[in-house]
Order: C-alpha cells, then sequence, then structure tokens
C-alpha cells in the first residue's frame, strides 16, 4: 500500500519550542511559536500549535485530486480509505488504516509556493483541504466562473457558494448602485446624495396627493415599514384629497418655505430632526418629512406649515418637523402608528387628517385650517385637536382656563405614551372629558418659552389677552398663522374678530403648543406617563429635551 | 539569529561591522545562487535573492535595520536599507509591500536621527513612490472602504447587537460615538433602532471632533461633520427617527476631556430616561497610555495615572448604559522601536494578506487601505512621544483596565453570533469569528484581529 507522504515529496518538519524549524528552503529561521490558545479549537487555521507537525506538499500533490489509484481499473479517489473500500468490490485484500494516535501530532500545512505568505511555517494553515483551498485560490488557474456575474474561482467550493446568493439578494440604491449585503446598502443609502434629492423631491411634491407615495415607496423598499401603503390607504380612508385641493394653495404656501427652511436651522453644532408622524394614519401618516408635508398638507397643511413655525424655535430643528412636530410627539409617545390607521379611524376627530372625519372637518367653515395632524396617539393632541374641534363645533368661547388645563391634563395622563396601541381608544373618552379651554394650552405653552410667552401669560387670564397673543408671534411666521387660523395664508384668512376665529385660533394655538409642549414633554419624559400640565411647567423649567433647548 | 557568513574573497565593507559580530551572508549555503557579488552596485535581481523572500526572513533584517538606526550604525544600516529595499519592492505580494511600509517607516526614522540623516535623505529618493497620499473620503467612498473587509464591520454589528439589547425601554438614547470611521456605524444602527418593537426612539448623537494640532489616523474625512450628520438625521427622518446631531470639540490626546465634561454636565441633569451608550471603535488606543506619559516630560502624570486611565475613570463616573469597546488586538507599546516593529509587523501581515485575496493589484480601494496602514506603520515605528499616537494594547490589557476602572464586562446575545456570523459569510473565508469568554475576536486565518467587548458600570 503506497505511502502517500513518501510518494508526494513531503518534507516533514517538527515546530520545536524554540520555533527552529528548518523548512525545505534551508532557511534557519526561529519565528517565534504562536501562543497556544488557551481553548484550543480543532483545526484552527493559520495559528500552528508549537508542537504540530509540519507538512510541506509538494503542488502537484497539493493540487492532485485523486491519488489514490485503483490497479484494477484505474479509478481514482480523494482518500485512501475509499480506495480501500473500493479494492474490496474486486476481492482484492485491503485494509483501512487505524488512526493513529494522532491528538498529540496535530499537523499544520506550509504553502508550496515560495514566495507566499503562507510558505512560512509561522503562517502555516491547520488543514489540508485549508492549504489546498489557499494554494489553488491564490497560485492556481480560474477555472470556474460565475454564469450571472462574471466572478471566476479556482476552488469549486468557492465557486458553488458564491452561486448560491449570486442575484438572489439584492439591494438597489437610487442611484443604481447594487449591494449584495444589507448593512453595506443601508449604510450606503444613509450618505448616498440619492436619499438627500429625493427628500428635496418629496418636499416640492407635497402637493400632489399621489406623489408623496412614490418617493416613500421606494425609500421604504427593506423596512417594511408601509411607506406606500399610509398613502394608498389615505385616499381610500378619509378625504385628503378632497380635502387637499382646497388645502392645496395654502399648503403650497405653507409647505415649501417650511421645507426650505429646514437646511437653514442648524445651530451650530446641533442638528435636530423630529420626524413626522409614523405612516399609518392616513391622513396624520407622514414618512419622513416629505409625507408629513403631503399628509399634514391633504389634512390641511397649513396646520402643518404653522405648526413648523412654532415649534422651530421651539426645537431649533430645521425640518419638516412641522408636521412632524406633532407627530413626533407621537412617535415620542411611542405611538408607532403602523398600527394607527385603525386609531385614525377610531377617532376621527383627532385625525384633523381628514380621516372619514368629514364632519370634522365640515363643521369648522375653515375646514382646511391648520389642524394639526395630530399623530394618532398624543393624547394632548387629542385633546387640543378635540378641543378646537368642539370650540370651532360649539363656536363657544373659551372657557375657564383651568377646566381646559384639568381636561388636558386628564387627556394627557390618560394617554400615556405606553399605551400608543391603545391611543386611540384614549382618546375618545378624553376628547369628552376635555372642554375646549385654548387658554391654558396657550399658558402652557408659555411655558415652553414660545414667543409669545407674554401675551399668553397674559391671556391665562382671559380670552381678550388671548387674542393679543399669538398675533404678534405669528407675524413673522406665516405658517404660524395659519395655523392658527389667523388666517396668514389663503387659507383661514385673517383672524378676524369673530369669536369663533379667535377660539379657532386659539385652539390652534393651543395645539401647537400642545403638541410642542408634548413632544417636548415626552422627550424629556418618556415612558414616564407626566401629566401634560407637570410636563409642560417642567419643560420651562428644566430642559427635558435637546429640542426644548 | 539569523547568522550570516560571506563566502566572497573581495569581502565587501558588509563583514566589518562597527562592534557588531553580524555578518550578512548574501550567498548561504541555502540561496540558489553562489556567486560572489561585488558591493554594492551589481544589479542583483529579486529572485536570486529568493532565499530572502520569507516573511520572518524580512521581519529579521527590519530588526538588524532598526538596530542600526538605533545605534546610529549609518553603514550598517544603508546596507541593510538597501538589501531590503531589493527584496520587498512596493509593488511585490503582499509580504514585500508591508516589508517596504516598514522600511519606509524606518528610513522615516532614520532621518530624524543624528548621523542616519544622510542615509535617509539618499534613501528617500528611492522611496519617492512610498509617499503617503492621504486620500480624502467622500461619505459614500467611505461605506465602500469600511466594507472592504470586515475589520470595522465586525465591531460595528456586535457594537449594534449590545446596543439594541442594552436600550430596551428607553425612549431616548444617547450616543457617544468615538470612532475613527466617522459615523459609518451609525446608519445601520438606526436601522436597527427604528426597527425595534417598542418604537423608534429619540436619537441623540455626540461626536468629537479634533481640532486643528491633531494628529487623526485616515481615513480622513472630505466633508465636514456638519454636512455628515445633516445626511445622518435626514436618513434617521426616513427612518421615523427623531435624532440630533451634536459635535463637540475634543481630541483623544487630551483624553476627550471636553466631551466628558460635557457628558457629566448633561448626566447631573439626566432623570434616567436616557439611555447613555458610549461606542468605542478603534478610537481608545489614541489616548496616551503610561508609556506615552513616560516619554513625554511635559505631561504632568498626577498620581501616576496615565490619560488612558483616567478617561477610563471619568467614563464610569458618567454612569453610562452601556460602554462598547472595539479595538484591534495587539500591543504597540514597547519602549524600544525593535519590540514595537516585531509587534506591528507580525499584526499588520494581515490587512495586507486579507486585501491581497480579494483586490487585485492596482486596484484603488487596495491602495486606500494599504495607506492606511502605511500610516499606522510609519506611526509606531518613525515617531515618539506624543506624536507616537498608535498605541495599540491587547485585549487581555483593556479588559484589565476597564475592571479596574469599575466596569462589569457582559456578554453579547446569540443574536449578535448570529448576526456577526452571517456579516462574516459574506466576505472571504479567511476571516472568523472567536468567544473568548464573553468577547468576540476577529480572526484572519486563526489570528486575532480586533476584539469586541460591552461593558456596564459594576
Amino acid at each position: 500500500m503506497p505511502v502517500e507522504l513518501e510518494n508526494s515529496s513531503v518534507m516533514t518538519f517538527s515546530n520545536s519550542g524554540s520555533g527552529e524549524a528548518s523548512v525545505s528552503s534551508g532557511q534557519q529561521q526561529a519565528p517565534p511559536p504562536p501562543p497556544a490558545p488557551a481553548k484550543k479549537k480543532r483545526n484552527l487555521p493559520g495559528m500552528p500549535d508549537p508542537d504540530a507537525e509540519v507538512i510541506a506538499l509538494s503542488p502537484k500533490t497539493l493540487m492532485a485530486t485523486n491519488r489514490f489509484v485503483c490497479e484494477i481499473c484505474n479509478k481514482g479517489f480523494q482518500r485512501d480509505q475509499n480506495l480501500q473500500l473500493h479494492r474490496r468490490g474486486h476481492n482484492l485484500p485491503w485494509k483501512l488504516r487505524q488512526r493513529t494516535g494522532k491528538e498529540a501530532r496535530k499537523r499544520v500545512y506550509v504553502c508550496p509556493e515560495p514566495s507566499c505568505v503562507h510558505h512560512d511555517p509561522s503562517r502555516a494553515l491547520g488543514d489540508l483541504t485549508g492549504i489546498k483551498k489557499h494554494f489553488c485560490r491564490k497560485h492556481g488557474e480560474k477555472k470556474w466562473k460565475c454564469d450571472k456575474c462574471s466572478k471566476k474561482y479556482a476552488v469549486q467550493s468557492d465557486w458553488k457558494a458564491h452561486s448560491k446568493t449570486c442575484g438572489t439578494r439584492e439591494y438597489r440604491c437610487d442611484c443604481g448602485t447594487l449591494f449584495s449585503r444589507r448593512d453595506s446598502f443601508i449604510t450606503h443609502r444613509a450618505f448616498c446624495d440619492a436619499l438627500a434629492e429625493e427628500s428635496a423631491k418629496s418636499q416640492t411634491n407635497n402637493t400632489a396627493a399621489s406623489a408623496p407615495a412614490a418617493p416613500e415607496n421606494q425609500k421604504a423598499e427593506d423596512d417594511g415599514k408601509a411607506a406606500p401603503a399610509p398613502a394608498s390607504p389615505a385616499p381610500e380612508k378619509s378625504p385628503p384629497p378632497a380635502v387637499m385641493p382646497g388645502a392645496g394653495s395654502s399648503r403650497q404656501l405653507v409647505a415649501p418655505p417650511e421645507q426650505q427652511r429646514e437646511p437653514e436651522n442648524h445651530p451650530a453644532g446641533m442638528l435636530q430632526y423630529m420626524p413626522s408622524a409614523p405612516p399609518p394614519p392616513p391622513s396624520s401618516i407622514t414618512i419622513g418629512s416629505n409625507n408629513s408635508s403631503s399628509t399634514t398638507s391633504s389634512s390641511g397643511g397649513s396646520s402643518s406649515g404653522s405648526s413648523t413655525s412654532l415649534f422651530a424655535s421651539l426645537f431649533a430643528s430645521a425640518s419638516a418637523t412641522t408636521a412632524a412636530q406633532s407627530t413626533t410627539f407621537s412617535d415620542l409617545i411611542g405611538a408607532m402608528s403602523r398600527t394607527d390607521r385603525s386609531l385614525a379611524v377610531e377617532a376621527p376627530s383627532l385625525c384633523l387628517s381628514g380621516n372619514g372625519p368629514a364632519s370634522l372637518f365640515s363643521q369648522p367653515p375653515q375646514e382646511r385650517r391648520p389642524f394639526l395632524a395630530p399623530p394618532p396617539p398624543p393624547s394632548p393632541h387629542m385633546s387640543a385637536t378635540a378641543l378646537l374641534q368642539k370650540a370651532a363645533q360649539m363656536g363657544v368661547a373659551a372657557t375657564s382656563s383651568s377646566s381646559f388645563l384639568r381636561g388636558f391634563g386628564l387627556a394627557t395622563s390618560a394617554g400615556h405614551p405606553e399605551g400608543i396601541n391603545d391611543g386611540g381608544f384614549h382618546w375618545r373618552p378624553q376628547q369628552q372629558q376635555l372642554e375646549p379651554e385654548p387658554t391654558p394650552i396657550l399658558s402652557a405653552g408659555l411655558g415652553l418659552g414660545l414667543p409669545y410667552d407674554t401675551a399668553a401669560a397674559a391671556a391665562a387670564a382671559g380670552l381678550p389677552d388671548l387674542m393679543m397673543g399669538p398675533p404678534p408671534l405669528f407675524g413673522p411666521k406665516p405658517a404660524t398663522l395659519d395655523f392658527l387660523g389667523l388666517g396668514m395664508g389663503p387659507v383661514g384668512g385673517a383672524a378676524t374678530g369673530g369669536l369663533s376665529a379667535l377660539i379657532t385660533s386659539i385652539g390652534g394655538g393651543g395645539l401647537d403648543m400642545g403638541s410642542g409642549a408634548a413632544a417636548a414633554a415626552s422627550a424629556g419624559r418618556f415612558g414616564g406617563g407626566s401629566s401634560p400640565g407637570k410636563a409642560w411647567e417642567g419643560a420651562e423649567r428644566k430642559p427635558n429635551s435637546p429640542a426644548i433647548l | 539569529m539569523m547568522q550570516f557568513g560571506e563566502s566572497a574573497p573581495p569581502s565587501p565593507p558588509l563583514i566589518h561591522l562597527n562592534g557588531q559580530a553580524l555578518r550578512l551572508d548574501l550567498t548561504s549555503p541555502e540561496a540558489p545562487l553562489h556567486r560572489p557579488r561585488p558591493w554594492p552596485g551589481f544589479p542583483i535581481s529579486p529572485k536570486s535573492l529568493g532565499s530572502f523572500n520569507t516573511a520572518s526572513c524580512m521581519e529579521q533584517l527590519l530588526v538588524h535595520c532598526a538596530n542600526a538606526i538605533e545605534a546610529n550604525d549609518a553603514t550598517l544600516a544603508q546596507q541593510l536599507i538597501w538589501v531590503l529595499h531589493n527584496i520587498a519592492p512596493p509593488d511585490g505580494d503582499s509580504n514585500q509591500r508591508l516589508t517596504a511600509a516598514f522600511l519606509h517607516a524606518l528610513i522615516a526614522r532614520a532621518s530624524k536621527t543624528g548621523s542616519c540623516k544622510m542615509l535617509a535623505v539618499a534613501a528617500a529618493r528611492a522611496d519617492a513612490d512610498l509617499a503617503l497620499h492621504t486620500h480624502r473620503f467622500s461619505a459614500v467612498d467611505l461605506v465602500t472602504f469600511v466594507d472592504l473587509t470586515p475589520w470595522h464591520r465586525f465591531g460595528y454589528s456586535a457594537a449594534n447587537a449590545a446596543i439594541a439589547e442594552a436600550v430596551e425601554g428607553f425612549p431616548v438614547i444617547h450616543i457617544v460615538d468615538l470612532s475613527t470611521t466617522h459615523c459609518m456605524q451609525i446608519p445601520t444602527l438606526i436601522d436597527l433602532l427604528a426597527g425595534r418593537p417598542e418604537g423608534p426612539p429619540i436619537l441623540r448623537l455626540t461626536i468629537p471632533s479634533p481640532t486643528a494640532t491633531t494628529t487623526m489616523p485616515p481615513p480622513i474625512l472630505d466633508l465636514s461633520y456638519d454636512e455628515l450628520g445633516a445626511k445622518l438625521v435626514n436618513f434617521a427622518r426616513s427612518k421615523n427617527v427623531a435624532m440630533e446631531f451634536r459635535v463637540i470639540p475634543s481630541n483623544p490626546c487630551d483624553a476627550f476631556d471636553t466631551l466628558i465634561e460635557q457628558l457629566r454636565v448633561q448626566q447631573l441633569v439626566s432623570d434616567g430616561g436616557e439611555a447613555l451608550i458610549v461606542n468605542c471603535q478603534m478610537m481608545l488606543h489614541y489616548i496616551p497610555d503610561e508609556t506615552a506619559g513616560a516619554i513625554s516630560s511635559t505631561m504632568s502624570m498626577t498620581s501616576s495615572m496615565s490619560l488612558r486611565s483616567a478617561f477610563l475613570k471619568l467614563l464610569r463616573s458618567v454612569e453610562p448604559t452601556l460602554v462598547t469597546l472595539v479595538d484591534e488586538d495587539a500591543d504597540f507599546t514597547a519602549g524600544d522601536v525593535v519590540g514595537r516593529l516585531r509587534s506591528a509587523f507580525n499584526y499588520l501581515w494581515i490587512p495586507y494578506d486579507a486585501v491581497d485575496t480579494f483586490l487585485p493589484k492596482g486596484s484603488e480601494q487596495r491602495e486606500w487601505y494599504e495607506a492606511g496602514v502605511r500610516w499606522k506603520i510609519e506611526n509606531v515605528i518613525a515617531h515618539e512621544g506624543l506624536q507616537r499616537v498608535e498605541r495599540l494594547e491587547s485585549k487581555g490589557r483593556w479588559v484589565q483596565r476597564m475592571r479596574a476602572a469599575g466596569f462589569r464586562g457582559v456578554g453579547f446575545s446569540e443574536e449578535a453570533v448570529g448576526e456577526v456570523k452571517g456579516m462574516l459569510e459574506e466576505h472571504s473565508a479567511g476571516w472568523g469569528l472567536k468567544r473568548e469568554e464573553e468577547d468576540f475576536v476577529l480572526t484572519w486565518k486563526g489570528h486575532n484581529v480586533v476584539f469586541a467587548t460591552a461593558w456596564v458600570p459594576s
């Protein structure tokens, strides 16, 4: 029985402890032996054991696939054992070699190619297959070619492994680059200009109801967020389209300037984005700023616009966060809006964005008005929205501030952030509890350090002051005016002395502040479930979130 | 020690060594050619020097060269440089390129010391092609760069998994990213957090920005941090993650004192609803350790504590929710250049070998990668004092430091294992994951490359 080792002109060397291995090339090298790992794994490649036997096979031997040939039929086998078993078939004498006590003598293999880094015993590889593959890969010809792409491989198993994954999982960035790995794709996407362009594009596409859906579709390809979904349900669920035409103009006025302002609002060293509400609630779904703009617009974009401006100062953030503000809050609350579609349906009054609540919109003469499309969950929003709605419906002058605050407080406490998914349900009862009371909202908002702080403070006492409050604030910021219904844009018209207008504006302002306060509060006290009142008060005292500061 | 015997009758200067018993034998019995060579002008093809073309041989030559330089032996140094230059062309195989990089560094070192200056000038001409062109990366290029090998992505995956687990239930997450790769880890982290069951968090990201005078290693960004941050915030927005991006001027050579101070102030007013994660990716070894202190005379060491230990103690004092510590598993802190050379040579062959397996010669990406490694080599060999910033320490040493500073190691979940393994699958077969107790170690053909650990205050 041929002893393979001898026939293959192998030279065996042992690495002694001091590493005085004499390699076939005759170098007197004593590379420091790698420290034996404490926990030795078997066949650890490239980590030769100092006691291991270094084996140098010739290239021919290494590349030979069938070294053991049957003398009868000339059939070749890779392993001697296989040949022996085959010999049985010829009724030839056969003998399976017993495993010798080889545990103690681990073998490591060096590459026969002298210029190769693994030719050195200190860089030997631990198993025969490993060195064979290495030799073949590095020094052999690449005989295996992938059919789908043009990659070539010298080792068949590499080729097989590649063919399995080639083309099966592909991620394509908008810029055209293809990726086979998701993490590379995600990282690339984050920094690729295609994303920035897309955001810019979708912003300008706000007015088109369907437009937002398209970019969103592309954007959310791999994150399972129903980016397209929100857009599509929107038409079916609520009349955003119906609303939009009306609000369209105002939106156009409001949104783009807001969007464009985003990039400028970078306080030195600090960038912020408070995302808009998560997709689901059709009307209030906002995926990224784009959607937010679109959805809020659909719901009455001006509100988003105004809220943006209001919050811009608050959060020092540049972004379509406008609508985002309110949605941010919901985000903060943890309303994972994806499930909020039902919410939207359930709480029509909340979803100003016109889910179903045709009634909501129809009630106030200024239906397109800037109802902030509150993301479903945030109860403060809810209360604010509900408040506004009630005010509009009833045309009631603001009742005592205390009641409002109380109502709001109730709402907020009820609307615990954690219960996002239940937010909708919470809203309803809260709605009933709340008495439209814009005044307190304003004062609370004041606590947040809003510009109309002083005015609002004064306004706490009574409506007349409130009336004074908002205008100055909104003067410089058209969007705000819009939101407050002070009629900065085409929507809402100038706030006349009408009580309903006042209330609406106050409510709008309250909404803003409510959402802002809530957002700020939630940012700082997520999961704390603190009452909104407290949150507001706290907000002025202490920077719960960087946004506030 | 390698013994070289000179067999040619006209003995070249080689055998007359000043006070050194070393004789350089270019015609050793093992060498394929046994003809005398007049020194030094005789053209010798690299082939005839083939016997020298092994890693250990090159290492020995480099060691001798370093010794010669340290001993101010210009003649010997010149001879060795000549030999090395011939056996290790900068466009050779991975071993040769590695050696060429070390040679370049040794020459740079020599040029700063006494009598070797002339030698350096002469040799520098030959090494012009190794001049470091520091590529400035665009954001997209940097993405490609970090994904060439798992060198960085390994640490990212392990850290992301640990972070995601540690911040469960926290609505606000504050990440302090101390990384040499400029937030390349962040998009996948955002993606991970955006998809968590309790909903996307509010994310605050704080990064240090080196001031003008600091030596920072490659990769160098071609855009400002503000621009980078804007892209990140925009990306976060697309994932419905509220994000704030903050840059604080701070340097590793000052142990990030300004950054730590900010954290301390913030923690004073924190209400516990915010998770503070300090993510250290290959950055901490740039904070001067005890060996830096010993060398520099300007640094005042209070109570014999190095900046590195002080940093860790301060870090502990801000009560972070989690600290992820990823770094290169090698020891470059030896005081003598020869010791460092050995360590560096026996570690930095790995990136050369790894890129060799899948990037062809002349590939631009390979050039970036190797330029980065050359920077490291030059820094560890040619520089001293505070300019020598590559003060790597082994995993064992870092573990000791963290424990001494009051941290307790936490392991990685099985999910993390799966993540990392999956990531490694996508790369060359030589990469592996080793688990040492509760830590992860990235291996290349069995050799330790990068370790990843996670810590909480104990």
